[in-house]
């Protein structure tokens, strides 16, 4: 394999080349720095690699600029665009300019390299023996079919148990968007598929700035597919990667949460699963939840008869654990265990297994918190009781909570700048 | 900051790149302060973006924190903020210890 490995940071070079060739001994990595050198000329042999490795900023030169010019050229070969700025609209740009992958610098890991690398690279013999490879490939197949009125499928960027994932851009004026596209084996199964539609036509509804913004969904041929905000700011598990927030910080989010359960509530509306990944950051810092338990409805629908299937136990209430019905005080307690999350950066319960994780929200008291935390006992105590009698009964009564025992704390009346 | 917070785990196998990693950020801390003595924030702003872009991608989480402090400070022009974030650059670099694991 021959890379190019276009970028002016000498410290990335020396790092991708590490990662590559550690995976691939055998790799030719040819850097170029553009500090030093200009756009290769059209005598530059690109045919002779199997891929550029290209930045964004080049220090003397736009790294959009470059690819566009790269792939103009007939003999460009496929290009992985390293990005440094965390705004989505540069992938956006990245995409339509020809990239056919594209990293962030700052989540860059070895493993994300090589599986970029490795995707990009795959030899047509090599795709149809990898289960994981074909699986990709369909996904990008599929984005590039749907056809939806005033947007463009840009690129596979997830996959999850009931839809792919695509970052998606509005054509009018490049906004970053996301699509999901529904698996098929989700689509045939009619009363799922009619739940779904249901449950999102009510999202919709909904209106809440806490609520991702639900725009658009509709069918293609046999794709459904729906439209959403794309959230710049990650989601709260990137955010806490496994380190306690400050108190007043963790008590703003939670505030927030509060306030968007509250709305989703007051629809008629559970979320059922809570977990720092389906709580997402705007640009501007704001939270709101996104993935209404829609996977956790079809889920059940789709394996009725096939066995209890648990997913992320972590954050799953005690009747959830029973499978008993549930109503809004299960949002509650899975809050609860969030917060207690957010304010430790641990987990409050772990086990070896998802059913010893399960079984301990049913039977072990929740560890305390630090003594330095003491004062948030109570409201943690009475988020996750195990009888949901007990439970705060609503946000509503979380949010009164909240003003009466912290109100005099400052940073709960004042914006988090969460940049 | 706390002890725990200079301290930062670098794979084991990239070990023999931190000399010419820290090599380079010494040598980015002399051009960050000479380009805020000259107001260079076009020089400031890139600068912080390259940090920012390689800090984490070593394990150096705080060098990417400052880096978009350096790069919005940079944006707006805000010469005190700078000079903190600089500052605290110069600061972790002389305590940062390092572990290969």
């Amino acid at each position: 394999m021959r890379i190019l490995l276009i970028d002016d940071d000498e410290d990335l070079r020396n790092l991708v080349s590490r990662y590559i060739r550690g995976h691939w001994p055998d790799a030719q990595i040819d850097g170029y720095d553009p500090l030093e050198r200009d756009l290769p000329s059209a005598a530059f042999p690109l045919r002779s690699y199997d891929l550029i490795v290209l930045d964004y900023m080049l220090g003397r030169g736009d790294g959009l600029e470059w690819l566009k010019a790269l792939k103009q050229r007939d003999d460009c070969p496929k290009v992985l665009f390293l990005t440094g700025a965390g705004n989505e609209i540069i992938a956006v740009r990245a995409i339509k300019a020809g990239a056919d992958d594209y990293q962030r610098k700052q989540e860059l890991t070895r493993e994300k390299l090589i599986a970029s690398i490795r995707e990009l690279t795959a030899s047509p013999v090599e795709r149809t023996v990898s289960p994981d490879l074909a699986s990709r490939l369909e996904g990008h197949n599929l984005g590039a079919k749907v056809r939806i009125p005033g947007i463009k499928v840009l690129h596979l960027i997830g996959e999850g148990g009931t839809a792919r994932v695509y970052l998606a851009s509005r054509e009018t004026d490049d906004e970053p968007l996301v699509v999901k596209i529904l698996r098929q084996e989700i689509v045939l199964n009619r009363k799922a598929m009619e739940r779904f539609m249901e449950e999102y036509a009510m999202v919709e509804r909904i209106q809440s700035r806490h609520v991702a913004r639900i725009l658009g969904h509709g069918k293609h041929e046999n794709n459904i597919y729906l439209v959403m905000e794309f959230f710049e700011g990650g989601d709260l598990g990137k955010r806490l990667g496994a380190k306690p927030m400050p108190p007043q910080e963790a008590l703003q989010l939670f505030r927030e949460l509060m306030f968007a359960l509250g709305d989703i509530h007051e629809k008629g509306i559970l979320h059922r699963d809570l977990k720092p990944q389906n709580l997402m950051f705007r640009r501007d810092g704001t939270l709101a939840i996104v993935d209404f338990g829609i996977a956790k409805n079809i889920a059940a629908a789709d394996r009725t008869g096939a066995g209890e299937v648990l997913g992320t136990p972590r954050y799953m209430s005690p009747e959830q654990v029973q499978g008993r019905a549930l109503d809004l005080r299960t949002d509650i307690y899975s809050a609860g265990v969030l917060l207690y999350q957010m304010l430790t950066g641990k987990h409050m319960f772990d086990g070896e297994t998802a059913m010893e994780v399960a079984m301990h929200h049913l039977n072990t008291v929740p560890p305390s918190l630090p003594g330095e935390l003491a004062r948030y006992q109570p409201l943690i105590d009475k988020l996750v009781e195990k009888d949901r009698e007990a439970r705060f009964r609503n946000a509503d009564e979380v949010i009164g909570f909240l003003a009466r025992k912290f109100e005099q704390q400052p940073a709960l009346e004042t914006t988090v700048n969460l940049h | 900051m706390s002890a725990d917070d200079y301290r930062v785990i670098v794979a084991k196998d990239l070990e023999d790149l931190i000399p010419v990693f820290m090599n380079n950020r010494h040598k980015e801390l002399d051009a960050l302060r000479t380009a805020l003595a000259a107001a260079d924030f076009e020089k400031l702003r890139q600068l912080g973006h390259r940090m920012k872009g390689v800090g984490n991608s070593y394990g150096f989480a705080h060098v990417s924190t400052l880096g978009k402090y350096i790069e919005d400070g940079a944006r707006s022009g805000d010469r005190t903020a700078l000079q903190a974030s600089i500052s605290e650059y110069g600061d972790y670099l002389s305590k940062v210890q390092i572990a290969y694991e």
